[in-house]
């Protein structure tokens, strides 16, 4: 039963590249949202997915589907740039500054493909994506961006992390700061880059935020933590596409397939709830449960003692 | 003269201008807040509320609304847990409830027909029945700002302190979360989800960078969101694109210029104060003399 | 300022026995002892001894897990209306847009009540308290343009606005220039004369000595509470800070942050 549902679908090609597909971009996300974690990036992530927008219309303006990935790389690269350098205003915060960003350049795609006929395909294949008709030169490039982020990750690895816990310590070391900044937001964007055309912007965010969330509950070593982020986007992905194939064929529901691998993400994280929750409670004997008594704000942690 | 001649582009105007007032004046505790991320999320966590309602035949508004008091309570009591990290919090709601809405669109037969609207909007589309609607938010909102105006400013400025005066913080942010989400479910269907966040943080950011209080900020993002409203559906009218992205373009415009403005200004007074003393001497800390 | 319903003579704080805990551990143990009103306490410990813990608990933010804290006779939580706290300056925001008008009045708030504007009276009460600690003249200006030591200033000032029978103060001497620092001392002399008690944690041994009459000395549980005079010598600071104190001369201890 289990074998029909997970393993059958696959025999199908298109179904073959999917799941390559979604497993190539579960290993590099799972890796990359550990770090979106740790430097609270989420709604870098989710601008950056909106923020290529013009850079897709422009693309296929210019030089029809073969300047697609070369315009959202140029408006990935032009944001990621925006983002390290605009967050060092003082006085409106990275957030709103982010807020901007994010629908402004959305409106200006938005502005360029109102104008052709197309209109409103343009913008659901934008969000949802068609990762059932991938073909293989998409999974080429999605490897090949996929291969240059994690060799980054893996040369200024620690080097981020410690950035991410200290960046007073990072920049007493004589790191600059704004340098490794702009690596991880670059990192990130070059994994919109690789996953926006074939999965749409949606599931972007969902890969770059939920599987480092999920691990993040469950453990609290890093290594473990980004092992379980890859585990958890390759399973969601994995799990999700057998569903909604399975839910479109045996039972005449057509599911997205990005959204309901999504979903099996959100699952994950939802059992991971409870599961942190009793593995901590295990790790620790004689301790006294403390509700939060601090009022904290988004994007600010402070921790005294 | 003709430009807002005709009544559907009167109603629209209307419309903008209501909320645009909305949400410049929600936006400055967004802005303060932080809660900008929050309230992306919002617009799209809350796309499944607008499906679900359209599949059960209940009133738009009324499913929205359920549904976000349900997303706002879920955020609520996720960040109250310990471990849990705010912005990942967010956004794992973000996807998950976006990806509910897509799933449950995709079952329907109709996939494509409602999504760019949901995104950027029909503001020409507003009948009176949504112009009502959301005149009553509107006034709703501004009260409940002005209403608990201190004790928001409180929260906002130094919450370690509120709690320590007696004050529930849990009550007080589950309050303006759920504001801010009726101002996002109201102004969604009629301007769209990327417009609704434009125009709340924006007019807001902008008017932070021109006023150093709180009133006069409130008074400028108001207005500032109102105008942002007016001026994009004018271009829109002109040239045809669509009046959603150009009200962002103009609230995003207003913010650019208004950022270079004060950088230029904030130079030009500090070059004029630079004689001006330091008064902060370097602390004594380490002291010696015990018993004697 | 007392309201008749406590005896006189009733302690402003009494800790017996007190252990709290946050979050996963432990983080002071066994704390016993009793501030009056108009006396001031000093904590005095290391980075991490658990003394702003200790304040937190003081206003009922972290659970006592045995024993028991009272503040004025009451739960700490039931008596929060009547205990002021003076968070540290630098964990604020400096950009907020609020003046120091602003913050001063938020004091007040409480006894406003919710969805009611300030009167006349908080605003003379405000104007008091921001005279008290001598920034009158800086009240339109925004919070964030003042120096370090002015903002702790305007943060008390927001407290004696609230005219507290327990004041609490976390580090308030920490980065502060001499004059702000003889402003400070000023308005608690002050606050205690008119009945208050305080109790203030700081590294600073000198100013324990000027300020307070009484300290206790904290690191995870209680090396000593008692007068300062007495409390206050080499033998029980080395005890609290460990390997942290250098001795100089015979009497002196310098004790490294």
């Amino acid at each position: 039963m289990l074998t029909r549902l997970l393993v059958e679908p696959f025999d199908l090609p298109f179904m073959q590249r999917a799941l390559v597909e979604a497993l190539l971009l579960g290993v590099v996300a799972g890796v990359v949202s550990v770090f979106v974690l740790l430097r609270r990036l989420a709604f870098v992530s989710d601008a950056l997915t909106h923020t290529v927008f013009p850079g897709v219309v422009i693309g296929y303006l210019v030089a029809a589907t073969d300047g697609v990935v070369w315009g959202a790389l140029a408006f990935a690269l032009l944001s990621a740039v925006l983002f390290t350098v605009l967050s060092s205003g003082r006085r409106v915060t990275e957030d709103a500054t982010l807020a901007m960003l994010l629908t402004g350049f959305f409106s200006l795609g938005v502005v360029l493909v109102s104008r052709r006929s197309s209109y409103t395909a343009d913008l659901t294949t934008f969000l949802f994506g068609r990762i059932l008709f991938v073909d293989s030169r998409e999974i080429v490039e999605t490897a090949v961006i996929g291969a240059v982020v994690l060799a980054v990750l893996l040369l200024v690895g620690k080097e981020l992390v410690l950035r991410a816990f200290d960046p007073g310590a990072a920049a007493a070391l004589g790191y600059r700061v704004a340098v490794l900044d702009l690596v991880l937001n670059v990192a990130v964007a070059l994994v919109v880059v690789a996953a926006v055309k074939a999965v749409g912007t949606v599931l972007v965010i969902a890969l770059l935020t939920v599987p480092g969330a999920t691990a993040r509950l469950l453990s609290a070593r890093l290594p473990v933590v980004m092992a379980l982020s890859v585990a958890v986007a390759c399973l969601s992905g994995w799990v999700g596409l057998a569903v909604s194939y399975e839910a479109s064929v045996d039972h005449g529901v057509r599911l997205a397939s990005g959204g309901t691998v999504v979903l099996a993400m959100v699952a994950c994280y939802t059992l991971a709830l409870p599961a942190g929750a009793v593995a901590a409670r295990w790790g620790r004997r004689r301790v006294v449960p403390a509700p939060d008594p601090y009022p904290r704000r988004t994007g600010v942690d402070e921790v005294s003692g | 003269m003709s430009l807002f001649g005709e009544d559907y582009t009167r109603r629209a105007l209307l419309e903008v201008v209501l909320v645009g007032a909305l949400c410049g004046a929600i936006g400055v505790h967004v802005v303060l807040r932080r809660l900008s991320f929050f309230t992306m999320a919002m617009t799209h966590a809350t796309f499944p509320g607008i499906v679900l309602a359209s599949l059960l035949g209940v009133n738009l508004l009324l499913g929205t609304g359920v549904f976000g008091v349900l997303l706002v309570l879920t955020v609520a009591g996720l960040w109250t847990r310990r471990g849990t990290d705010q912005t990942s919090v967010v956004g794992v709601v973000l996807s998950g409830g976006f990806a509910l809405g897509v799933v449950l669109l995709s079952a329907q037969s109709g996939f494509t027909k409602d999504l760019s609207a949901y995104l950027v909007g029909s503001i020409l589309t507003v009948d009176g029945g949504d112009l009502l609607v959301t005149g009553i938010v509107a006034v709703a909102v501004l009260a409940l700002v002005t209403v608990l105006g201190k004790e928001l400013l409180l929260a906002a400025f130094d919450p370690a302190a509120l709690v320590a005066m007696g004050y529930s913080a849990t009550v007080l942010n589950v309050v303006l979360l759920l504001a801010v989400e009726t101002t996002v479910v109201v102004a969604v269907p009629a301007v769209g989800t990327i417009l609704s966040v434009a125009l709340i943080v924006a007019p807001a950011a902008t008017a932070r960078l021109w006023c150093d209080r709180i009133t006069p900020m409130m008074i400028t993002a108001t207005g500032l969101g109102i105008l942002s409203g007016v001026v994009g559906l004018a271009v829109s009218q002109l040239v045809d694109v669509a009046a959603g992205a150009a009200i962002v373009l103009t609230a995003c415009g207003v913010f650019a210029v208004s950022l270079v403005a004060t950088r230029l200004r904030g130079r030009w007074t500090a070059r004029r104060a630079a004689g001006r003393p330091a008064d902060e001497r370097p602390a004594v800390r380490v002291r010696g003399g015990a018993g004697g | 300022m007392a309201d008749g319903r406590e005896q006189p003579g009733a302690p402003a704080l009494s800790l017996q026995h007190a252990s709290i805990a946050y979050g996963r551990s432990t983080v002071v143990e066994d704390v016993d002892g009793e501030v009056r009103p108009g006396s001031a306490v000093a904590l005095i410990g290391p980075n991490g001894a658990g003394k702003s813990t200790l304040i937190k608990a003081v206003l009922g933010l972290v659970p006592v897990v045995a024993g028991r804290i009272t503040v004025l006779g009451r739960t700490p939580a039931q008596a929060r209306r009547h205990v002021g706290y003076v968070p540290q300056a630098d964990t604020l925001d400096a950009d907020f847009p609020v003046t120091v008008a602003q913050v001063v009045l938020m004091g007040r708030y409480r006894m406003i009540g919710w969805a009611r504007p300030p009167a006349a009276r908080d605003r003379r009460i405000a104007a008091e308290a921001l005279a008290a600690v001598g920034l009158s003249d800086r009240a339109r200006e925004r919070f964030g343009t003042l120096s370090g030591g002015q903002r702790q200033r305007v943060l008390l000032a927001r407290a004696i606005a609230q005219q507290p029978r327990l004041l609490l103060l976390d580090e308030p001497f920490n980065g502060v220039d001499a004059v702000s620092q003889d402003a400070l001392l000023q308005a608690l002399a002050r606050l205690r004369a008119e009945g208050a008690a305080v109790v203030v944690s700081t590294h600073d041994l000198a100013l324990a000595h000027v300020a307070c009459d009484e300290v206790c000395l904290l690191n995870k549980h209680q090396f000593g509470f008692g007068p300062t005079g007495t409390t206050l010598v080499p033998e029980l600071l080395r005890a609290t800070y460990g390997g942290q104190a250098l001795e100089v001369r015979g009497d002196s201890v310098i004790v490294a942050r």
